[in-house]
């Protein structure tokens, strides 16, 4: 992962954050509201080498962490998002190619952004947080879910458009 | 290469977790990163959100104008295009009445409580990856807005003011599970604590163990010392149902909120209220329920003690 691509990749996420801070968490979906900005991560993520993957939830954590809304401490995303990063690089030769197995990239995508919120809600646990009644945690789980499934079919294609761009002529190879 | 590349990307994955776990720690010690940190976005994210709720507040003319791009010169286009533009005016005109009234509304209730407030606009809203459920308004520090102020709505109470920056500041609502308000029953006067729920019910817990809840109760926010965060006298919600169990020793109910804080458009932020409040001059007044009158005209019987007397009479 080149510093070009870093600081290119870092400027993506700072720009889908905005948009996630000031357009969609406007809008009042049905059962619960849709993180663009996770579903954008997660698939950047998914498209990374392990070194990538880790280095870019770590930052994309980071980036989360500067929400205003949030209530929980520093860093929390950033642990989150590491652990997420790794466990794509970890099972994605499983997987193999998303570009012919478009299903399978958006499944895994949706799976992230469930098991991102699910632990982010063990972590608040164990910190003592209080995220309200259990009933209500999982509605916002399920509708975030679901929304990411139905969303990422029209987003992961122009990820992917842009982080070929991104790409280095010798990275393309 | 592959074990060398595995290595370093192990060794990465321990620094960052090392990393982000001693930012938490920090956080958690009280070490000023965090609120500094979040303001500055928060500074950086309300023109931004300032501008894009202007944006969408009128998304019919919005998607119209786009619609409406190029077309020709020809006169049925520019009876279309004037015609386009008075919807428009009229969606325009909508939305405006439409946040003047509700702010009418504010200001009423803000009026007859003797308060004196700061009205907002909502700007924003919490995401739903922080569990949290605030709002954004784009009145500041700058306005006379601080930490730990009341925020009402058109018909009660909202929430309380989280954190400010010059020109905008986010509002804690109350349907936060973190969100607890004191409150007073306006007929018994029994005082309990109102607990935010994440929906739209919420848990009242009563303090006294002798006092008592009925269905309809209306619940007054009790107030705090210096009115912060919260001013006395404020409608908050009403008993929706009354919770009977044996385990609790005190009663508690289920409350349902006078404010729809899925709908709110503009808000006030109250900067002072009088000493002691309006005391119970805000409960809403009840609204006349409409009633059924059946009149029952009886059908024309025959008088058997006339009809006997005329035959007779035959």
């Amino acid at each position: 992962m080149s510093w070009s691509r870093v600081g290119f990749s870092s400027a993506l996420l700072l720009f889908f954050f905005v948009v996630q801070e000031a357009a969609i968490s406007k809008i009042n979906f049905p059962i619960a509201g849709f993180s663009l900005y996770l579903c954008v991560v997660l698939g950047l993520m998914a498209l990374e080498d392990r070194f990538g993957a880790i280095s870019f939830g770590f930052i994309a954590g980071i980036v989360l962490d500067f929400s205003p809304s949030s209530d929980s401490p520093f860093g929390k995303w950033a642990l989150i998002l590491t652990i997420i990063g790794y466990l794509f690089s970890r099972n994605r030769e499983s997987i193999g190619d998303f570009t012919e197995r478009p299903m399978a990239f958006i499944l895994l995508v949706t799976a992230g952004a469930t098991i991102s919120l699910t632990i982010f809600l063990i972590t608040g646990l164990i910190l003592g947080e209080n995220n309200g009644s259990v009933l209500n945690n999982l509605k916002t789980i399920f509708g975030n879910g679901t929304w990411t499934l139905l969303f990422s079919s029209i987003l992961l294609p122009i990820i992917v458009k842009l982080r070929s761009l991104t790409l280095s002529s010798r990275e393309r190879i | 290469m592959a074990a060398g590349g595995n290595n370093r990307s192990r060794l990465l994955l321990v620094i960052l977790l090392v990393t982000s776990l001693f930012l938490i720690t920090l956080d958690l010690r009280g070490v000023n990163i965090t609120s500094s940190s979040r303001s500055a976005t928060q500074s950086f994210l309300a023109p931004i959100q300032r501008g894009v709720s202007d944006l969408f507040s009128p998304v019919g003319g919005f998607f119209s104008d786009i619609k409406n791009f190029g077309t020709t010169k020809s006169e049925l286009k520019e009876l279309k295009e004037e015609n386009v533009k008075l919807r428009e005016k009229v969606i325009l005109n909508d939305d405006t009445l439409g946040q003047l009234k509700k702010l009418e509304s504010v200001l009423d209730l803000a009026g007859r409580g003797n308060y004196k407030v700061v009205s907002a606009r909502v700007i924003g809203k919490g995401s739903s990856t922080t569990f949290s459920q605030t709002i954004t308004i784009d009145a500041g520090s700058s306005d006379g807005v601080l930490k730990d102020m009341t925020v009402i709505g058109e018909l009660g109470l909202v929430g309380v003011v989280k954190s400010t920056t010059s020109s905008s500041a986010i509002v804690l609502l109350m349907s936060d599970p973190t969100f607890r308000v004191g409150v007073r029953i306006a007929r018994s006067q029994s005082i309990g604590v109102l607990l935010g729920g994440g929906d739209s019910e919420y848990t009242l817990q009563l303090l006294d163990p002798s006092g008592t809840i009925e269905k309809g109760d209306v619940l007054l926010s009790l107030g705090s010392d210096n009115n912060k965060p919260f001013v006395p006298g404020v409608p908050v919600g009403f008993v929706k149902s009354v919770k009977n169990s044996r385990l609790t020793l005190t009663q508690e109910a289920v409350v349902s909120s006078y404010s729809n804080l899925g709908s709110i458009g503009v808000v006030s932020v109250i900067i002072s209220s009088k000493n002691g409040g309006p005391k119970d001059a805000l409960i809403p007044t009840p609204r006349p329920t409409p009633t059924k009158t059946i009149y029952v005209t009886p059908p024309p019987t025959l008088d058997l003690s006339d009809a006997t007397a005329n035959e007779e009479n035959n």
